[in-house]
């Protein structure tokens, strides 16, 4: 499914309340958040169940998503990872939640005129100026959050040289953002 | 490493969720503060979003899509409340009980149960830091006011990273002073005037900790 499929499958679920469209975003997302939860470390009835949070708040909160602010997959991704920061930190009577910190972020009123379009050059100018590998390297260090040992271990290289990349990867990027 | 890569670093892994509580409240505040850190940050997670829409597939064993029509999850809703998420932790900067740790330097360390102390700095105009090295990485990040040290000057909304290799010592601003974020991995080695004080102070405040 591509991101107009996915923007499509929004406005149904939120405008319709349309149960047969929230249950094919269910089939496509869960699977692969599913195994985001599992690429992070967690064991299965955890990644489970967070994934079930997960799609258990697109559907109750449906109506916070802002097409004009954000894709279907980011907004999807940020709720995903603000569950694993939560369960992370397992302190339970902490006081402050993962979506307190960033509150802010999910305003309407924030004055950050830098639209979609924008964001989705950047993107895509990021996407060309990175090959697979590194690609590959920024999904395992910043998408799993894998360790650099863990990165060297898989991919078998050295640790140097992952460590090397990766800061060659961070120079990359900062001539681009 | 050069200092726009380890910002750049610090915000992707605030995106990425593996910063701890002080520095997920650090990021978040330098974000809020400077609006360029911010539209670095929302590329990034763009970038991750698309992650996961080219991720791998491992479907739910224990769940359907009819599990989650039922609200269970924990209302979260859009508020109009565009406050700075440090005022959430700490209240509003006038009202903070600063103490003293001598004339013109003062301090505010909030209850966080975390790793790295997040610390609130208050220059009087013109006061200096104690010239200080350090055993890990310090954060700053300029709440009001300004500062400058051997490397520049630093505003509201910049911050300056800085590694044991390097001594610094930082001045408040003539007119207004300055009031700063910090987060330090370890503890700092003081140098210079008060600084032998400042290092008996931290050493028999260890024991305490």
């Amino acid at each position: 499914m591509d991101k107009s499929g996915l923007d499509r499958l929004m406005v149904k679920i939120n405008n319709d309340r349309d149960e047969i469209a929230f249950s094919e975003l269910f089939d496509f997302l869960s699977p692969k958040i599913n195994s985001y939860y599992l690429q992070n470390g967690l064991i299965s009835d955890n990644a489970e169940e967070l994934t079930q949070e997960v799609m258990s708040t697109i559907w109750s909160k449906s109506h916070l998503y802002d097409s004009s602010k954000s894709a279907v997959s980011t907004w999807v991704y940020t709720i995903a990872r603000n569950k694993k920061v939560d369960f992370l930190r397992k302190n339970k009577d902490f006081k402050y939640n993962e979506y307190d910190i960033r509150e802010f972020l999910y305003q309407a009123n924030t004055e950050h005129k830098n639209d979609k379009y924008e964001i989705r050059d950047q993107v895509e100018k990021i996407n060309k100026e990175l090959d697979y590998k590194q690609r590959q390297i920024i999904k395992m260090n910043f998408f799993e959050n894998k360790s650099h040992k863990k990165i060297s271990e898989e991919l078998e290289i050295p640790l140097g040289t992952v460590k090397s990349r990766i800061r060659h990867i961070l120079i990359k990027m900062q001539r681009i953002l | 490493m050069n200092g726009t890569v380890v910002k750049n670093q610090l915000i992707f892994d605030f995106a990425s969720g593996s910063l701890g509580l002080s520095k997920s409240i650090f990021a978040s505040t330098y974000l809020y503060l400077n609006s360029k850190a911010s539209s670095i940050h929302r590329t990034f997670e763009n970038v991750l979003g698309d992650n996961l829409l080219e991720n791998t597939d491992i479907p739910l064993s224990k769940f359907s899509y009819s599990d989650c029509l039922t609200n269970k999850t924990k209302p979260v809703e859009a508020t109009n409340d565009n406050n700075s998420p440090l005022s959430k932790i700490v209240g509003p900067l006038n009202d903070i009980k600063w103490k003293q740790i001598y004339k013109g330097f003062s301090e505010y360390t909030p209850n966080i149960d975390d790793a790295d102390e997040l610390k609130l700095i208050k220059m009087e105009p013109g006061t200096a830091a104690p010239n200080h090295s350090h055993g890990g990485k310090e954060y700053i990040l300029v709440l009001s006011g300004s500062f400058c040290d051997e490397y520049g000057t630093y505003s509201k909304g910049d911050i300056q990273i800085n590694d044991q290799k390097i001594k610094h010592t930082p001045i408040a601003s003539n007119d207004e002073g300055c009031i700063c974020l910090s987060i330090t991995e370890k503890d700092v080695i003081f140098f210079g005037r008060y600084g032998s004080f400042l290092n008996l102070f931290t050493f028999i405040r260890s024991f305490f900790k």
